[in-house]
């Protein structure tokens, strides 16, 4: 039940990102990610193991929709590693508050620090790929308002997610397995 | 140290070793029909849903208008597009004859050549999740004849270029990304340059960069430039304006003259634009040469 649910927000959130969000005509660049909104909140309230799969399957939905700008696997591969970090970092160090449940404030903090890191990751990708756009100038500021919009967006999508995913938990299994595995798909 | 299981451990080994072999896979020039088919399968969830949310947004898209131009001109406005989307394809074809006939066979003494045979198609995509290339999607692909590497052209002029397609949606560079390089030829003068998106190594910040490469040709501020055309019109047909000279750079020792170009094509709003199919009917370059001796070329 939770991980059909899962399933569905996260596709839900890939085809607004690429639909809606990249239709809107931004002249700045970057818009909002919707992607790693929803993925950073199923990476707060998963195993490492099971973020990992849920940001390659996100990312790599990103990558075969059109436009076909970037080779593929480019979003896949960054989004995987983060959510595995996220997942990780969450099971081992409380990251996003302490407990089963995450804090708010906390994943709104969690989403704009793995915006940073996917922005510069993604960025990494093409450096080592010879693209062309990335240049220091254009990093800067596709992350910076990548970030910025995410984050103001994150509210809408990461604690939603949250709290569905919250509210399907199997509560007696969260509190008896290992801080290792916080909840399960 | 961070502990984990060494089966996840495993598991994200396996996740990234397959999204590196996809990426040097698809890196690679020429299509592979493996990410190929990926794509197909992209777009089958995307093109539905795209169509969708272009029907569902018209009305926001009417409101806005409403707000912001008021009532009366949003019944004008809404009358006026509902004209202009029928006669869309047979104006943006006229248009494309029309500029041949003016800028082209002006340009190139050219005469008697065809028409282009242009596909309309609607930009259902401006901006990429990470905002780095300049693409747009179209909602038409090769089930429409759309093929990689054809020009890309609207009402006002040069949009940019084919590089992807599949059934039913086709991804255009625009002319103002970084990595776009078009052939350009001033309308008065006839000397060539290439423009870039973006800005080149000290030149001006701009959307578009002229880099002419007669140091000595006459181009003010003003003077139009059309594409110069790519033999058998692929990836550009010749003579579509491509903007106006904004800003002429005069740096001493350089080896090209650099000009800051204004689009001619507002890429904020880009909306219905039309895929060059066809090119004339005989290569125009081809045709300020002298006839070939031999007859079966050229009629």
């Amino acid at each position: 039940m939770r991980a059909v649910a899962t399933l569905l927000m996260v596709a839900a959130a890939v085809l607004a990102q690429a639909t809606i969000v990249n239709r809107l005509p931004f002249d700045w660049g970057p818009g909002p990610d919707l992607v790693l909104a929803a993925v950073v909140a199923v990476a707060l309230t998963t195993s490492p193991a099971a973020a990992a799969g849920c940001g390659f399957a996100a990312g790599l939905a990103m990558d075969v929709m059109p436009p076909a700008e970037h080779p593929m696997g480019r979003y896949a591969l960054v989004l995987c590693v983060a959510a595995y970090l996220v997942a990780l970092l969450r099971a081992n160090t409380g990251l996003g508050g302490s407990g089963a449940r995450v804090s708010r404030w906390a994943a709104l903090g969690v989403v704009a620090g793995v915006s940073v890191g996917v922005g510069l990751g993604y960025a990494f990708i093409g450096l080592v790929m010879g693209d062309g756009h990335v240049t220091l100038a254009a990093v800067a500021a596709n992350v910076g308002i990548g970030t910025l919009l995410t984050t103001l967006v994150a509210p809408l999508v990461t604690l939603p997610v949250l709290g569905v995913r919250s509210l399907l938990t199997e509560d007696d299994f969260a509190t008896i397995q290992g801080p290792t595995s916080v909840g399960g798909w | 140290m961070l502990r984990d299981s060494s089966r996840s451990r495993l598991l994200l080994a396996v996740l990234v070793a397959a999204a590196l072999v996809l990426l040097v896979v698809d890196a690679r020039p020429g299509s592979d029909p493996v990410t190929s088919a990926a794509r197909a399968g992209g777009e089958l969830v995307f093109a539905p849903t795209a169509a969708a949310v272009g029907a569902a947004s018209g009305p926001f898209t009417r409101v806005y208008d409403g707000l912001s131009q008021g009532p009366e001109a949003a019944d004008r406005i809404a009358e006026l597009e509902e004209t202009n989307a029928e006669l869309e394809s047979e104006l943006q074809a006229a248009r494309i004859d029309d500029q041949r006939a003016d800028e082209l066979d002006a340009l190139l003494h050219l005469s008697g050549l065809g028409g282009y045979e242009v596909v309309p198609a609607q930009a259902v995509t401006r901006t990429t999740a990470r905002g780095y290339a300049h693409t747009a999607t179209l909602d038409a692909g090769t089930a429409s004849g759309i093929e990689p590497n054809m020009t890309v052209v609207n009402g006002e002029g040069l949009v940019g270029r084919v590089i992807e397609a599949g059934p039913r949606t086709a991804t255009v560079k625009l002319a103002t990304d970084v990595n776009s390089s078009v052939g350009a030829r001033l309308e008065q003068t006839r000397k060539i340059g290439a423009i870039t998106g973006g800005s080149v190594p000290g030149g001006p910040e701009a959307d578009m960069t002229l880099e002419l490469f007669d140091m000595e040709a006459p181009i003010d501020q003003g003077d139009r430039v059309v594409t110069l055309g790519s033999h058998e019109g692929a990836p550009f047909v010749p003579g579509v304006p491509i903007g106006t000279v904004d800003e002429v750079q005069v740096a001493p020792g350089a080896l090209s003259r650099i000009a800051r170009i204004t689009p001619a094509v507002d890429f904020a709003a880009l909306d219905v634009v039309g895929v060059v199919v066809e090119g004339p009917g005989t290569d125009p370059r081809d045709s300020v040469l002298p006839p070939k001796p031999d007859p079966e070329g050229d009629q």
